[in-house]
């Protein structure tokens, strides 16, 4: 084994009542990294993460932490921490007893010990000074810190974290993001982190786990999950993509290539799964991945510019296209470069890209997807 | 709307009536309660006695002690038993089990306290259901009289303060957020440590309000004492009782009433200070 594995689920299943939470899950998280939960809201992977906590018992399979199958260890007894998605900061107690409490209930240390420690831990998150505060003179950053520090200063082999930037404004949030990362980055301990917010868990993690109706839909550096995702799940909720439903494959170039028909076009994508031709696809593709050239080349779709979202830094296109027998459109995300073409609302264009941008999966109909 | 009716002051009318009640039926009677203990029986001049047979009387203080020692202990028992089924109504019963439980409660409270103390007189006469169980079963040959005693005073009075005790604390830890809890557990406490550090400090406002009502209401009740602890009940408020309907002594009756009322406002302002509760925050 290459890796040490610090948390390992191997078929984990949780009921409640008739409601399969968690279906038959199973993956491992490597020691020192950063693995993300992502899913939808009521996916299961907040149950998953209170599985590993310790607060919810599997109906069948095992959980491993550090080796040790821990199914029958309390959670008071578990080498792991969680950061609540409300932090659940003891609001009765000031800073400084918050970051202590976890200590002071492992005994064995004296006071000063256990004070130099908290004291180290809110340096670390860089509260240093604040330890005399109440939670409630704190802001939500502040407030985000201090439930770190408290969870780190029991130096666990694993943190779990529930979703705690969810309660930032977008500002703080991509601020605590990056900071969040760094810290993992220097302690070396191991983050399990859940989020339904997939640009949070492709910014942050080493691993994602994609999670669907209590099941696994791939497990891949984000890089891989946006390139070459597993699902047609997987393509639709990572990343921004262009859904265009019901065609047909027409041929496979070759192993990888598959070649569909879209309202009578023929376009180019992966083919994501095992397919045969004549089958009913969909076809996703990166808006940022899709060349846009004025006016009318070949090989390319032709279209026409309906509508120009400016955002800043890129703009948003929309393009209707002319030689489809129903109608299809197409965004296509374009740079402000140099370089950038200059096209207006009502202008002919030319779109293509390579095989790679695109991805094929078996049509699901949109309630079931 | 509000503004105008602030401007013209017609808000003060909302209250009117409760001030009206209040200042006619409790703050005059107080202050002519006041000036009576101030005043000898016969002549209606100023004098001191009326205190100085309390202070100097081991009989009227002694029974003063004990009504104070049995309220403070039946608050205690109150509050142990009202505690743990305040928590597992909260935060272990389903939605569905919790409401039967609370209507459990409150019902018993849906009959005057006069009809709960005559209940407990049927099962505690010595030829009540308790004696009668007893001798049934083998367990005693005779019939014992179960009225009469300290304890069974504090039974009629636990089970009259009960709600006033539940319904607080119910509401404190229905404020307290479960992932508090299982922080606590996360961090690696125990339920010991969980109760005393989190769950306990949470409620502290609770406690309080059920603790001060609790033991208001015991200190100054009369019908459940005297039902179940009869004439040797020792309660002080039947000194006053005394004083007032059987000796026709108003300035003597008037003169325990304010020792009553300035000592258990002491006693509640000590308690708040030393727990360090607020009373604005508590109640």
């Amino acid at each position: 084994m290459a890796q040490e594995i610090d948390v390992s689920l191997v078929n984990v299943t949780k009921k409640f009542g008739d409601l399969v939470a968690v279906d038959n899950v199973s993956f491992d998280v490597p020691k020192g990294s950063f693995f993300s939960l992502l899913g939808p809201s009521g996916s299961g992977k907040t149950t998953i993460l209170r599985m590993i906590a310790g607060f919810e018992v599997p109906t069948s399979g095992d959980i491993y932490i550090g080796g040790q199958r821990v199914n029958d260890v309390p959670p008071n007894k578990r080498p792991c921490n969680m950061v609540f998605q409300r932090l659940a900061l003891f609001p009765m107690m000031n800073v400084l007893d918050n970051v202590m409490y976890g200590l002071r209930r492992r005994g064995g240390m004296s006071k000063k010990e256990m004070e130099r420690l908290a004291n180290d831990a809110l340096a670390r998150v860089g509260l240093a000074g604040l330890g005399k505060r109440r939670i409630h003179q704190l802001s939500g950053g502040q407030q985000q810190r201090v439930a770190l520090a408290r969870s780190l200063v029991l130096d666990p082999t694993v943190l779990l974290l529930d979703e705690p930037l969810a309660s930032l404004d977008l500002k703080l949030r991509q601020a605590m993001k990056l900071e969040l990362k760094r810290l993992q980055e220097r302690l070396g301990t191991t983050f399990i982190y859940i989020t339904h917010d997939q640009t949070v868990a492709i910014a942050m993690s080493d691993t994602i786990a994609v999670i669907n109706k209590g099941r696994i839909e791939q497990i891949a550096s984000p890089e891989e999950l946006y390139r070459r995702p597993a699902t047609h799940f997987v393509a639709s909720f990572v990343g921004e993509n262009n859904i265009l439903t019901e065609g047909r494959l027409v041929r496979q170039v070759d192993d990888q290539v598959g070649e569909v028909e879209m309202g009578g076009i023929l376009m180019q994508g992966r083919i994501g799964e095992p397919m045969k031709p004549g089958d009913k696809v969909d076809l996703f593709v990166r808006p940022e991945m899709i060349l846009l050239q004025p006016g009318k080349h070949s090989p390319g779709i032709l279209g026409k510019v309906s509508e120009i979202n400016f955002d800043g830094s890129h703009s948003l296109i929309v393009v209707d296209l002319l030689e489809s027998q129903r109608p299809l459109s197409i965004n296509v995300k374009v740079q402000h470069t140099e370089q950038a073409p200059e096209v207006h609302v009502g202008d002919v264009v030319t779109l293509s890209w390579n095989w790679g941008a695109g991805n094929i999966f078996h049509h699901v109909p949109l309630q079931e997807a | 709307m509000l503004a105008r009716l602030k401007r013209t002051g017609a808000l003060w009318l909302l209250l009117l009536p409760m001030l009206l009640w209040i200042g006619l039926l409790f703050v005059l009677p107080h202050i002519k309660l006041f000036l009576l203990s101030f005043q000898d029986r016969y002549t209606g001049a100023f004098t001191l006695k009326n205190y100085a047979t309390f202070f100097t009387s081991p009989l009227y203080r002694g029974v003063f002690i004990h009504t104070v020692e049995y309220s403070i202990l039946t608050t205690l028992v109150t509050l142990a038993i009202a505690f743990p089924a305040a928590f597992v109504v909260t935060k272990v019963l389903s939605e569905r089990a919790k409401a039967l439980v609370v209507i459990a409660i409150i019902l018993p409270y849906w009959v005057s306290e006069l009809i709960q103390a005559f209940t407990w007189m049927v099962i505690f006469r010595e030829t009540g259901i308790l004696s009668y169980t007893l001798r049934a079963l083998g367990i005693t040959r005779h019939n014992i009289e179960f009225l009469y005693h300290n304890w069974t005073v504090m039974v009629g009075l636990v089970y009259t303060s009960l709600l006033f005790m539940v319904i607080p604390i119910l509401n404190s830890l229905e404020t307290l957020d479960d992932s508090l809890i299982e922080a606590s557990y996360d961090l690696g406490g125990d339920f010991w440590s969980t109760m005393k550090e989190i769950i306990i400090p949470h409620s502290m406002p609770g406690i309080m309000v059920g603790s001060i009502m609790v033991f208001m209401l015991v200190l100054g009740n009369y019908v459940t004492v005297t039902l179940l602890g009869g004439k040797n009940s020792l309660w002080f408020t039947e000194n006053i009782y005394n004083q007032f309907i059987v000796r026709f002594n108003q300035n003597q009756g008037a003169a325990f009433s304010v020792i009553l009322l300035t000592f258990s406002v002491l006693f509640v302002w000590a308690l708040l200070k030393i727990t360090k509760q607020d009373l604005s925050e508590a109640m």
